[in-house]
């Protein structure tokens, strides 16, 4: 092992387990830490404001109490525990929150975060659902109010060139991620799902500049491993929404099969899109936070009224991932009450058939108390792929 | 649904003639869109409180509310069997239940190429194209169409984005209206521009305006003629509102949506003469404040009454305020005044609610019905299947709990001296669905109510002076 590196994954284990550690230590040198919960966030406005964008997690382990006060059980599983662990103090370091259109549980409820956890600072971001030069117009608007209001708060006024530079920092962050995923295309793979979700849930607690020195030291120490430490079993991709706990990834893992790729929120939905450079940074965002970031909640025309060519332009990216990773087959995982995922269910279900992939499709509650129900239906589908 | 239980539900009562005659009138509009269908006019899914009612009738277009149709399927408590066959198709069943219950009857309808057996009101008809409009208001209204075209592939989908903004205390809406009425009337246009493509003709501005003139005098009319309702003892509930809703939301820019009003309005102000109200004894007044009703439970309402209570109003389908106090700029533009309408309707509480500090549009909103319809309680409806309307209802009774003291009595004290208090305001919210009755139990629910009543009761005889 790099001497340099040879405590890279107890660092990142100790930032995993006790998350947030950072963003507390950068808060005590009198830095704002902005929370986050969505892909649709432009962390680049928040980072050109001189401020750290802090992506808050739910816990699993953690059975929602407090949080239910104030927001209905309908609401999405992981967005009322990041809003339970915040109501019970995991988060009180933030300075501000912002909260994107996302989807009803995000939209519905930002008076309640807004109200309940009385931050300094809130904002929400309206997306349009539809894509076109009116409604990337819109975006682009929007995300110029927010800049003003943020950088009003921030004591900062944000220019033109902070915003360059911060979305040249996340373009080299999404190039270390992609860096990332390419030690997952060998057969085994170098690096697990288990470490991949564990080192993306933690880079996005970091400033971006952290997260770029984190991840390269990453790749240092995991380019060390001349063989993989993993047996050759069952490539498995997952798609879903946003997964920030390791538990399905582990439970996959441990029972045999190995996690190459995602399309998930936390994975290659959001980590690896770039932003446009050169020209007008905001248009560029509206951008990318509108059509690059393929979430079910925006919609996407179908003009070829053709079921097929439907299937191949809404997830075609799913398509691309599992042949570039080899994926043997795949999970499609969505939380309860997640209208946007929960309707194109059958639909996703259909594309996975039209591309030849098994399919285990899991609805489940953001608790560890659903593992055992899961151990026992993935269990089952490694056997069946076998 | 079994014929034996069909005759044993008696109709529900209504306290005015006006509600009476909606559900003849709804069952006539869902036969008259198959009829259409028949007659080749061009049919259209859609949602409510759309904002283009008036360009859909100005380019003839038959809209077919589907949401309706739903709703309608789970009054005749009908819904069951379209629910499971979404279910089946592998839906989750806790997705919004109005778009699972479409979503079963045309998979089975396309599956038979014919309206599925005894298909409430003889069924839903196939649509020519489908109008999504979701965009800040409601995620299945984004998904539902999209989903809904697994089964129709032929049947293309215009989704038109209808933003408003949120409520943030460092943003006043003026600063940002000019960006949202741009992209709403874009949008708007957009549509029209599909429309003229599916149907093959251009766009009569000069009708549209005149259907946007007759939209405005409705909605102003609709406003005035619910605002009778305040009157001791209210003339009308919101047991009927849930019907009287109808020509608002499924009608608007007609003459029929119009003169229905004139003649509630009519109705209302002669019971109001004469003094009668909703029940002869009305004892407590309470609001709606929230929540899609169990459409197969509106029985519920006449059970209040049984206890003395009315609900004088609601905040549930009340989809529209005052034109005259909404800032719309002159122009001759009926696109844009119909932009400015949909702005000026979602932040018409916003300066109200800057002005009372920890107050919030929907909290104001509520404190002003409590004030001007003198409220005893609030109720409000849950509905597990439905994260657009019921998510931070709860939250609103709290922040109203803790920014408003609403009515100030005199308090008797432990040591028998007069002090100055203020009423407490009680609320119940009930759980179920809108259509899915298996998340209905008759007796909880009543118990709940009897509870309810029950405080009420101790609120206003208590210690109050």
């Amino acid at each position: 092992m790099n001497e340099k590196n040879k405590d890279i994954f107890s660092r990142i284990e100790s930032y995993y387990t006790d998350y947030g550690q950072r963003a507390k230590e950068l808060k005590n040198e009198g830095i704002k830490i902005i929370g986050y919960m969505c892909s649709l966030i432009p962390l680049e406005i928040i980072t050109a404001a001189g401020c750290v964008p802090f992506r808050m997690r739910g816990d699993v382990h953690e059975p929602i109490t407090k949080g239910d006060i104030n927001l209905e059980t309908i609401a999405c599983p992981f967005y009322r525990s990041c809003f339970d662990l915040s109501v019970k103090g995991k988060y009180d370091f933030l300075d501000g929150s912002i909260v994107a259109h996302g989807c009803d549980s995000m939209a519905r409820t930002y008076a309640v975060w807004k109200y309940t956890l009385d931050l300094p600072y809130s904002h929400f971001v309206n997306l349009p659902h539809t894509i076109s030069e009116s409604s990337r117009e819109f975006f682009r608007a929007g995300l110029n109010t927010f800049r003003k209001s943020l950088g009003k708060f921030a004591g900062k006024e944000i220019s033109d060139d902070d915003l360059a530079e911060a979305i040249g920092l996340y373009n080299e962050n999404r190039d270390k991620v992609r860096a990332l995923y390419e030690l997952r295309k060998p057969d085994p793979p170098i690096v697990s799902g288990t470490e991949i979700t564990k080192i993306l849930t933690v880079g996005a607690s970091l400033p971006v500049a952290e997260a770029n020195k984190l991840f390269d030291e990453v790749l240092e120490e995991l380019r060390q491993r001349k063989e993989s430490p993993f047996k050759k079993v069952r490539r498995i991709m997952i798609d879903g929404a946003c997964m920030d706990n390791i538990e399905l990834v582990k439970l996959i893992e441990d029972l045999g099969g190995n996690v190459v790729v995602d399309t998930l929120c936390n994975g290659t939905r959001d980590n690896l899109p770039h932003t446009d450079t050169g020209n007008d940074p905001l248009s560029a965002l509206a951008d990318r936070y509108l059509d690059k970031i393929n979430c079910p909640r925006t919609y996407r025309e179908n003009k070829e009224q053709d079921l097929q060519k439907e299937l191949e332009s809404r997830f075609g990216d799913i398509g691309f991932f599992a042949r570039e990773s080899k994926a043997d087959a795949a999970i499609l995982y969505v939380y309860k009450y997640c209208d946007p995922f929960g309707f194109e269910v059958p639909v996703r279900k259909a594309y996975f058939e039209s591309i030849k992939l098994p399919l285990l499709y899991l609805e489940d509650e953001y608790s560890a108390g659903t593992i055992g129900q899961l151990k026992t239906r993935i269990q089952a589908f490694l056997e069946m792929i076998q | 649904m079994a014929e034996e239980e069909k005759k044993k539900r008696k109709k529900r009562r209504t306290a005015t003639k006006a509600a009476a005659s909606i559900g003849p009138m709804v069952k006539a509009a869902i036969g008259g869109t198959i009829k259409a269908k028949e007659e080749g006019k061009k049919i259209a899914y859609t949602f409510i409180v759309c904002l283009y009612d008036e360009i859909l009738r100005a380019m003839d277009i038959v809209p077919v509310w589907t949401e309706n149709y739903a709703g309608v399927c789970g009054a005749k408590r009908d819904a069951e069997r379209f629910l499971e066959r979404a279910e089946s198709l592998g839906f989750s069943r806790s997705l919004c239940t109005y778009a699972l219950c479409g979503l079963g009857f045309d998979q089975w309808r396309e599956e038979l190429g014919e309206m599925p057996p005894e298909a409430p009101w003889g069924g839903q008809a196939r649509p020519d194209m489908m109008l999504s409009s979701g965009q800040i208001l409601c995620d299945p209204r984004n998904k539902w169409y999209q989903a809904a075209q697994q089964f129709m592939p032929d049947v293309p989908i215009h989704n038109v984005d209808l933003p408003y903004p949120l409520y943030e205390d460092d943003i006043h809406f003026t600063d940002i209206q000019d960006y949202y009425i741009k992209h709403i009337i874009e949008e708007l246009r957009g549509l029209v521009t599909f429309l003229e493509k599916q149907t093959g003709k251009k766009m009569d501005y000069d009708r549209l305006s005149g259907l946007v003139d007759l939209g405005e005098k409705t909605w102003n009319l609709i406003h005035e003629t619910y605002e009778l309702r305040r009157a001791v003892p209210t003339p009308m509930g919101t047991g009927d509102a849930m019907n009287t809703m109808v020509p608002m939301t499924f009608m608007l820019g007609t003459q029929e949506a119009y003169d229905f009003y004139v003649g509630l309005n009519k109705e209302l102000k002669e019971k109001i003469a004469r003094k009668e109200g909703v029940i002869e004894n009305e004892k407590y007044r309470l609001l709606w404040g929230g929540g899609l009703p169990s459409w197969f439970a509106l029985a519920d309402f006449n059970y209040f009454n049984s206890k003395g209570a009315v609900f004088p109003a609601e905040t549930t389908y009340r989809m529209v305020q005052p034109i005259y106090h909404m800032y719309m700029p002159e122009t001759n533009d009926p696109i844009e005044r119909l932009a400015w309408r949909w702005f000026g309707y979602w932040v018409y509480w916003y300066d109200k609610a800057r002005k009372r500090p920890g107050s919030h549009p929907d909290v104001e909103w509520l404190i002003q019905y409590i004030e001007d319809y003198q409220i005893d309680g609030i109720v409000m409806h849950e509905a597990f299947s439905c994260r657009t309307w019921h998510l931070g209802l709860i939250w609103q009774l709290n922040q109203l709990a803790k920014i408003y003291k609403p009515i100030p009595v005199l308090v008797l004290g432990k040591d028998g001296r007069e002090n100055k208090a203020s009423r407490e305001l009680p609320s119940l919210v009930l759980e179920s669905d809108i259509i899915d009755i298996t998340s209905y139990s008759e007796v909880d629910t009543r118990n709940r109510i009897d509870a309810f009543i029950e405080t009420l009761e101790s609120v206003k005889k208590g210690k109050t002076i």
